[in-house]
């Protein structure tokens, strides 16, 4: 049995039906996979299996580490989300749990190439005239 | 760590697409409450071509924490009904608008224009006007100051916050008793202040509430002010009949004195009562033809969410009569 169940795959199905534009997965692990690693890798390529708009790429943190960098990668497992552009998202860590729903809301939002924030939000958010690092801090439980 | 598993929550991908601001959608549904939601379902299943616009999910039903009487739940927990209520509607096809307020509804022509606070609007055949009703305001010095600093209008979200804390409790109706009761549980003291002479409260929370030795009963005396420097201390209060003023220590301050209709963006295009409730007849209509309303913002009685849903229901059955009378395939 996959990681995501029957049930689920069908409702996810469903959901990424819509889905406009394409969307790629980068995901880093390494030759000798920790188990979250490998839990975030199987449950990308099942997430990439549910619609043709998904694509997957697996790379190697320490082989392809010029790869790793130029992405701004310090750990794994990661998970890029990339739709025309990179919007500079990036997961790290197991997306389980509730967050396993941010992973897919993001896929969503690239695909529709539409953050979904208002005129307004983005008017402000232009203002920005240097470099900002966000970590949102989750649990996935 | 063990894998936790993956637990989807659909309500909480936002897979809707965005009404599209050039066309003219048979129906504008504006709200998110159980009646905007429930007219959605009914309009989809209609295949009305529609659009849901609204700031959020809920209403006021999100204040709530457990709900015991609605059809077919014993008990559940209103943030989960809510997402049962958003599950099912975007079961639909249905371009949400979502996060941004509405600033005023006009009809020229036959079309209704929804002007929306960012600058955009929406164009529409039919509104069903659901926008319920939200907190009325004491007004008082401190009030707006001291908001979220141990003033509040949601005990459901902020009884626990005052556990074994000093609370003044404004209103005489139902809500203030519930919260008095809420508070109870939570081993607070409790002041009650009543502006009105004499409870409001239905006799069984009156009951509840007036065997706790717990709880101070102030009636007849108003809140002239809420002290506190970054924190709620005290609320200077008087008495009514002989003019005497009280300063009352306190933590907390909850303000349940009544709700107002939401009902401002249509203040010049249809009839409303004086306290601003969208006039209805039984089959949802207003004074304009093709704008209809529903739930707590109409002059329908008794404000509950079965109430809600079922006019909810009723104004989108209503809305799809004047559609096909008004606009014949």
């Amino acid at each position: 049995m996959g990681i995501i169940s029957e049930k689920d795959r069908e409702q996810l199905i469903k959901i990424l039906k819509p889905l406009s534009n394409n969307v790629r997965i980068i995901t880093f692990t390494q030759e000798f996979e920790c188990e979250h690693c490998n839990i975030t890798r199987n449950m990308l390529e099942e997430i990439s299996e549910l619609s043709d708009q998904i694509s997957l790429e697996v790379h190697d943190f320490v082989k392809d580490e010029d790869l790793a960098k130029g992405y701004g990668l310090d750990k794994i497992p990661a998970t890029i989300l990339l739709g025309d552009r990179d919007y500079g998202i990036r997961l790290f860590g197991v997306p389980a749990g509730y967050e396993f729903n941010t992973l897919i809301e993001d896929i969503i939002l690239i695909s529709r190439r539409d953050s979904g924030l208002s005129k307004e939000v983005l008017s402000e958010l232009s203002k920005i005239d240097q470099p900002v690092h966000i970590q949102v801090m989750i649990s996935p439980t | 760590m063990e894998f936790p598993g993956i637990i989807l929550d659909i309500p909480s991908i936002s897979q809707s697409r965005k009404p599209d601001n050039n066309s003219i959608y048979d129906m504008l549904i504006v709200g998110g409450g159980p009646s905007a939601m429930s007219a959605a379902i009914y309009g989809a299943r209609k295949m009305i071509n529609l659009a849901l616009i609204t700031l959020d999910f809920g209403g006021q039903v999100k204040e709530t924490s457990v709900i015991e009487n609605y059809l077919g739940f014993q008990s559940i927990n209103a943030q989960e009904l809510v997402a049962k209520f958003e599950e099912h509607v975007k079961s639909f096809d249905i371009p949400i608008n979502l996060g941004v307020s509405i600033v005023e509804i006009k009809k020229k022509d036959d079309i209704f224009t929804v002007y929306m606070e960012d600058g955009t609007n929406f164009l529409g055949h039919t509104i069903i006007f659901a926008t319920g009703e939200r907190h009325r305001q004491l007004n008082v010095p401190g009030e707006k100051e001291l908001l979220g600093k141990g003033v509040t209008y949601c005990a459901t979200c902020d009884a626990p916050l005052f556990k074994g804390k000093k609370v003044i409790v404004v209103g005489g109706g139902n809500s203030a008793f519930t919260t008095a009761f809420d508070l109870l549980k939570l081993d607070a003291e409790i002041i009650l202040v009543n502006y009105a002479s004499g409870w409001q409260a239905d006799e069984i929370f009156l009951k509840k509430v007036k065997k706790s030795e717990k709880v101070q009963f102030l009636d007849y005396y108003e809140v002239l002010r809420i002290e506190g420097n970054n924190r709620v201390e005290a609320a200077i209060t008087r008495n009514r009949k002989n003019g005497e003023e009280k300063r009352i220590t306190a933590d907390g301050i909850f303000l349940e004195i009544g709700l107002l209709p939401n009902s401002e963006p249509v203040k010049n295009l249809v009839e409303l009562t004086k306290q601003g409730e969208v006039i209805v007849d039984c089959f949802c209509r207003t004074s304009i033809p093709g704008f209809f309303a529903a739930g707590d913002v109409t002059t329908v009685p008794h404000k509950q969410i079965i109430i809600s849903a079922g006019e909810g229901a009723k104004a989108a059955l209503s809305a799809y009569d004047h559609l096909i009378k008004s606009y014949p395939i």
